[in-house]
């Protein structure tokens, strides 16, 4: 595909712009921006590419945010052990619900995700409040051992970690996005018969990328555990169910920049305006309401030809085989 | 694999949609780098039939066999990896995707990379490359929907309606095609062009209101005139 906007230039100027926030701006707003960003990726890639809009994302938050804690809480002091044990939760329940859910389409799916969020949100304010400590919380932040080379107790080395994986997570939804696996998965949102006569199984293809998405859910999940040293069944409740859809509707569902310029806004705006104003998700609601209106691209579908323009004007212009959109005969 | 050798052996079939059935009592057989055609109106169930050899559905009863092997309970993905590709009728590819990454789908299935073989039948395809998918024409979008179709040198080729739509020239180079296509493949093409089906079929079968209703399979019987008695 001709694309005028070379790949390395977006990350560049993406985590450069991140970096440089993290001078301009407080640590604690540019730490809840990564974490965000890995957040929302997973659920860009389900439903950019895979078509799949799932709001028991907050589960999967959750159980990777559990596990890491209860790690710290009771048996051990090592961060990375945590954060690894965070994800390979997240994982372990991926390919337990997947198998089930993947079956189910659009609304259902939406659904079916929803409900085990409920599921995840009263097992850890109920059923096992006695390891939780339900509402109250776990609180392990005292327990979180110094660790040599880079130092993730604090927060400036926490930022460093979590801007690292940010970049790891991001490269690998980049080489996911161009590998055949990508195109399976448009593929499969685009007409799942016509694949299954090529000879792949949609259900394999979705179950993958489902278990991919999630088990980046639960490494963020990990990471809030970590650098907030404190975790509640609040993350995981149903009223924040859509908020990794909303990122990446605001930041442009199925790009990769979308979740980190998402995360940006979202962040930013409940920062700024929860100052002002009492009711801050009533005006995120009215932005949606724009943005869907405004043609369903968001923030960054928006940007993206202004700056491929911006970055390519002083290059010679690139010759494309294609006629006018206009002329495009959409049929699938 | 030899000539004689029967590549695709349908029994006894029946097809329902729900309480409504479509296919009754349907045989078909198709030996190895055969043509055959399946002719009748629209709506006589020939569609249903491939879809149903393609594993998109669950026959009420009867048998379809290839190589010896039952097809029936198989997903259509396992169906294609054996070799019995389908095409289907509506032109629809991956219109999001390049023709490339369309080439790359069905390469990365089989494990075939021969795209020479697909362009030496459609040398068009080699230009439009980098074409998003969903900017071809009806012809281009058919040479891909083939050429994907041949990766993995499959054993079998269920046609849907090939020409429906398309420029005479694109229909003379179909038929070009598939008299090459049928050195190395089985062919079963649902078709409506007469003309089409008298130069390339050896074996033609008139499908009326889900019955086999005729099977001609002597070349010198296979004309315009006797086809046409079941359109």
């Amino acid at each position: 595909m001709v694309n005028a906007f070379q790949w390395w230039r977006g990350p560049l100027l993406a985590f450069a712009l991140l970096a440089a926030s993290r001078v301009l701006l407080p640590l604690p707003f540019v730490i809840e921006v990564v974490i965000f960003s890995v957040y929302t990726i997973g659920c860009s890639f389900l439903v950019g590419r895979v078509g799949f809009i799932s709001f028991g994302q907050p589960a999967y938050l959750a159980l990777g945010a559990y596990a890491t804690a209860f790690y710290l809480s009771y048996f051990g002091t090592n961060p990375f052990i945590g954060i690894a044990l965070g994800v390979l939760g997240g994982l372990v329940v991926s390919c337990i619900v997947g198998p089930l859910f993947v079956r189910l389409r659009s609304d259902y799916f939406a659904l079916v995700n929803l409900a085990l969020a409920v599921i995840v949100f009263y097992l850890m304010q109920k059923v096992l409040a006695g390891i939780t400590h339900g509402d109250n919380g776990l609180w392990f932040l005292t327990n979180i051992a110094s660790t040599p080379v880079l130092d993730v107790s604090r927060p400036d080395g926490f930022f460093i970690f979590a801007f690292l994986v940010a970049l790891a997570v991001w490269v690998l939804y980049k080489y996911l996005d161009d590998s055949v696996f990508g195109a399976c998965c448009l593929a499969t949102k685009i007409n799942e018969d016509k694949l299954e006569f090529l000879g792949y199984s949609n259900f394999r293809i979705r179950l993958l990328a489902f278990a991919i998405a999630n088990t980046t859910t639960a490494l963020a999940g990990a990471m809030y555990a970590v650098y907030l040293g404190f975790v509640s069944p609040e993350m995981s409740s149903p009223s924040r169910a859509a908020d990794p859809v909303i990122v990446t509707i605001l930041g442009g569902a199925g790009t990769l920049y979308g979740p980190i310029v998402g995360a940006f806004a979202y962040t930013g705006m409940k920062d700024v305006i929860s100052k002002l104003i009492g009711n801050w998700e009533l005006f995120i609601g009215f932005l949606l309401v724009f943005i869907m209106l405004a043609g369903e691209r968001g923030i960054w579908g928006t940007l993206q030809p202004w700056l491929e323009k911006l970055l390519t004007r002083k290059s010679a212009p690139i010759a494309t085989a294609e006629p006018p959109a206009d002329s495009r005969e959409k049929r699938d | 694999m030899t000539a004689s050798e029967e590549i695709l052996s349908v029994k006894a079939l029946n097809v329902s949609y729900g309480e409504s059935q479509v296919l009754f009592d349907i045989d078909l057989a198709v030996r190895a780098n055969q043509v055959v055609a399946c002719v009748g109106r629209n709506g006589a169930g020939k569609t249903t039939l491939l879809k149903t050899i393609a594993g998109f559905l669950r026959p009420r009863s009867g048998s379809i066999a290839s190589g010896g092997v039952s097809l029936v309970g198989r997903k259509s993905y396992e169906i294609a990896q054996m070799g019995v590709k389908y095409v289907p009728q509506d032109k629809k590819v991956f219109s999001d995707l390049t023709v490339r990454e369309n080439l790359e789908l069905g390469s990365y299935a089989t494990k075939d990379y021969d795209w020479d073989r697909v362009t030496d039948y459609f040398p068009k395809l080699k230009v439009l490359m980098d074409r998003t998918a969903g900017y071809l024409s009806g012809g281009e979008r058919q040479m891909l929907m083939i050429g994907r179709a041949l990766l993995g040198r499959p054993k079998m080729l269920l046609i849907d309606e090939p020409t429906e739509g398309l420029a005479p020239s694109i229909v003379s180079h179909l038929r070009a095609v598939f008299g090459e296509l049928s050195k190395s493949a089985a062919l079963v093409i649902v078709e409506q062009n007469l003309p089409l089906i008298c130069a390339i079929s050896d074996k033609v079968y008139a499908v009326k209101e889900g019955r086999v209703v005729a099977e001609l399979e002597d070349r010198g019987a296979i004309t315009a005139e006797a086809c046409e008695r079941y359109l």
